[in-house]
């Protein structure tokens, strides 16, 4: 039931995603650029934190 | 009306212009700060390893000292526009009041509240949860940011609202308008990003600092690699913003754009508009109305402008010849208003509203009137007022110029050093590069230096308006005597002082210590994935 409700949950937050979207996109281009530029620009400093763990996992310790 | 007294009118503007700048100091790093935390608190609850949690706090820390001198410095402004800019208050007040209100209500209550959820809610929320809270304080700030962008949006092209000759004020017509308003939408983006480069340079120095000092090195390492990606995107996005805010001015704010490029004669006037140069260096003269010096590229201005080969951009010589019609027409407007005020004549309205665009300009003109009594402009006289007026309608061309060149060298200046960053971090190349890491520290302060000279080209390009076209700002002030100004000056002076003494301390202090010891095997080993696999 709770993975149900997480879905159901996480369903209605992309559905608000998506209402967002069409409609920055259509009135305020830039506000959307904000939105998808930001998502991006924090999901692609979390990869370089994953990266780096992995690379020092099979490193020899430099940074 | 009376005019208000010149000096009175400069002592407010130094006075907005001091707090403003000052509260500038904060806003930029709360901006990009909160953001940052979010990517780092993301990484901990995939990954659930203790040192992203570390992370996410020490940060956070340093944040929190900067977000609550920032809150305390804004809050006066707000007070200002009611006791030094009345004028301006009643003018606009209608529109202005609206996205200041929605601010405080919406974004200043939703970012406080989740900034304490943030901080103390680390061991009474699930990590999702805590992670929602993070993210909803970045959004918070950041929509904060967004209503007061808006704001001056309207100011710089004012869209949304048309003026009411029987109240004598703006009033709203569209506030979708106001919203959308294109100038509003790449000033909060441009804004934005410029704190999200902010606080990755904050975040890389620091690191770099510990790096260099062979402290904390795991802990600084991830620091640095996250903040350079995150900078590397951002400072190139804010370059491309600053790119469609000029390209904007272009169109609406043509005097600022001239004043931007110190171009007094139209870029055709050496023959092509195509082959104009953009000035690299020069020493714009107002008096003259020429640069004494000047180092330019040709063939770059018109395609950085105007995004063409052939547009001719007009000078300022050209722009302030433009304004005497549009100065005329105004002194017919604010007649006919005041005719229409006496006794409601609808011959009177209909004068009015015939020429009510070039309202705005029509005050210009009443510091040159005799007695300051538009009514008492004649055929005999108007030539002479407009042609002092006209002088007024273009703006501090070294100011805006050099202020602008400063920002922009910055701006390129973080491209490069972000670009080098996340490059010898990707390499795991840092520690070879004590030269690179030292430039990270001393570029902390960088770019709120940036974000600050920013904001004097946008407001100093802006002049003689406070609201472009429609109301010069020696018409918005208060009339307030000149002790009253002085002293008001002289308090916030002191106070911020202490603020920031108090603030450097504090950071200096807390970043020296550093994060806390970090102790990777218990504590990870305690803190499961978020989207770990179910244990055998």
């Amino acid at each position: 039931m709770g993975k149900l409700f997480t879905f159901i949950g996480l369903g209605l937050v992309l559905a608000l995603a998506l209402l967002l979207a069409v409609v920055a996109g259509d009135y305020g281009p830039w506000y959307f650029a904000w939105m998808v530029g930001t998502v991006m620009i924090v999901l692609i400093a979390g990869c370089g934190a994953v990266l780096f763990d992995s690379q020092h996992e099979k490193g020899n310790g430099e940074i | 009306m009376p005019l208000i007294d010149p000096s009175v009118v400069d002592l407010s503007r130094l006075q907005f212009a001091l707090t403003a700048l000052y509260h500038f100091i904060f806003v930029p790093l709360t901006l990009g700060m909160t953001f940052l935390l979010a990517a780092m608190e993301t990484v901990y609850v995939i990954t659930g390893k203790q040192i992203y949690k570390d992370m996410t706090q020490f940060w956070g820390k340093l944040f929190a000292i900067n977000f609550a001198i920032g809150v305390a410095t804004g809050l006066t402004m707000e007070f200002e526009f009611g006791t030094n800019w009345s004028m301006y208050s009643h003018f606009v007040g209608d529109v202005f009041g609206t996205p200041l209100a929605i601010e405080g209500l919406m974004a200043f209550f939703m970012e406080s509240t989740f900034i304490g959820l943030m901080f103390f809610g680390w061991d009474r929320l699930s990590k999702p949860g805590h992670l929602a809270v993070t993210y909803l304080t970045a959004l918070g700030s950041n929509l904060s940011a967004l209503w007061i962008l808006i704001a001056n949006g309207f100011m710089q092209n004012p869209q949304g609202a048309s003026f009411n000759p029987d109240t004598m004020r703006m009033e709203f017509n569209s506030f979708l308008n106001l919203v959308f308003s294109e100038d509003a939408q790449a000033k909060f983006v441009h804004t934005s990003i410029a704190g999200f480069v902010t606080g990755a340079l904050f975040v890389m120095g620091i690191s770099a600092f510990y790096i260099l000092r062979k402290q904390h090195r795991e802990f600084a390492a991830r620091s640095f690699r996250m903040a350079a990606l995150f900078g590397v995107i951002s400072s190139l996005a804010v370059v491309t913003l600053g790119d469609a805010l000029g390209r904007l001015d272009y169109l609406v704010q043509p005097t600022k754009i001239a004043a931007i490029e110190g171009l007094w004669q139209d870029s055709d006037a050496g023959g092509s508009a195509a082959a104009a140069p953009w000035l690299v260096f020069a020493l714009p003269n107002q008096a003259t109305q020429t640069n004494s010096v000047e180092i330019g590229i040709p063939y770059v201005l018109d395609p950085l402008i105007a995004h063409s080969f052939s547009t001719n951009i007009p000078g300022l010589i050209s722009l302030e010849q433009q304004a005497g019609p549009r100065i005329e027409k105004g002194i017919t407007a604010l007649n006919a208003l005041q005719a229409y005020g006496k006794d409601h004549d609808t011959a009177a309205l209909a004068t009015f509203k015939a020429n009510e665009s070039d309202m705005g300009y029509g005050f210009l003109a009443q510091r040159y009137a005799p007695n300051q009594d538009l009514s008492l402009i004649t055929p005999a006289n108007q030539d002479a007022v407009v042609a002092q007026a006209e002088k007024d309608t273009i703006p501090n061309v070294f100011v805006t110029f050099w202020s602008f060149r400063i920002m922009m060298a910055l701006g390129f200046y973080f491209v490069a050093l972000f670009a080098f960053a996340a490059f010898f971090s990707l390499r795991n190349r840092l520690e070879r590069n004590p030269f690179l890491l030292k430039l990270c520290v001393w570029s902390i302060p960088l770019p709120v230096l940036a974000c600050e000279f920013g904001w004097i080209t946008a407001e100093a390009g802006r002049q003689p308006w406070s609201v472009y076209g429609w109301l010069p700002t020696f018409q918005a002030a208060s009339s307030h005597g000149v002790g009253y100004m002085v002293f008001s000056l002289l308090g916030f002076a002191l106070l911020y002082s202490v603020f920031i003494a108090a603030e450097l301390y504090l950071m200096f202090k807390f970043a020296r210590l550093g994060p806390q010891p970090h102790h990777a095997a218990a504590p990870e080993a305690a803190a499961a994935p978020m989207f770990a696999a179910p244990a055998e």
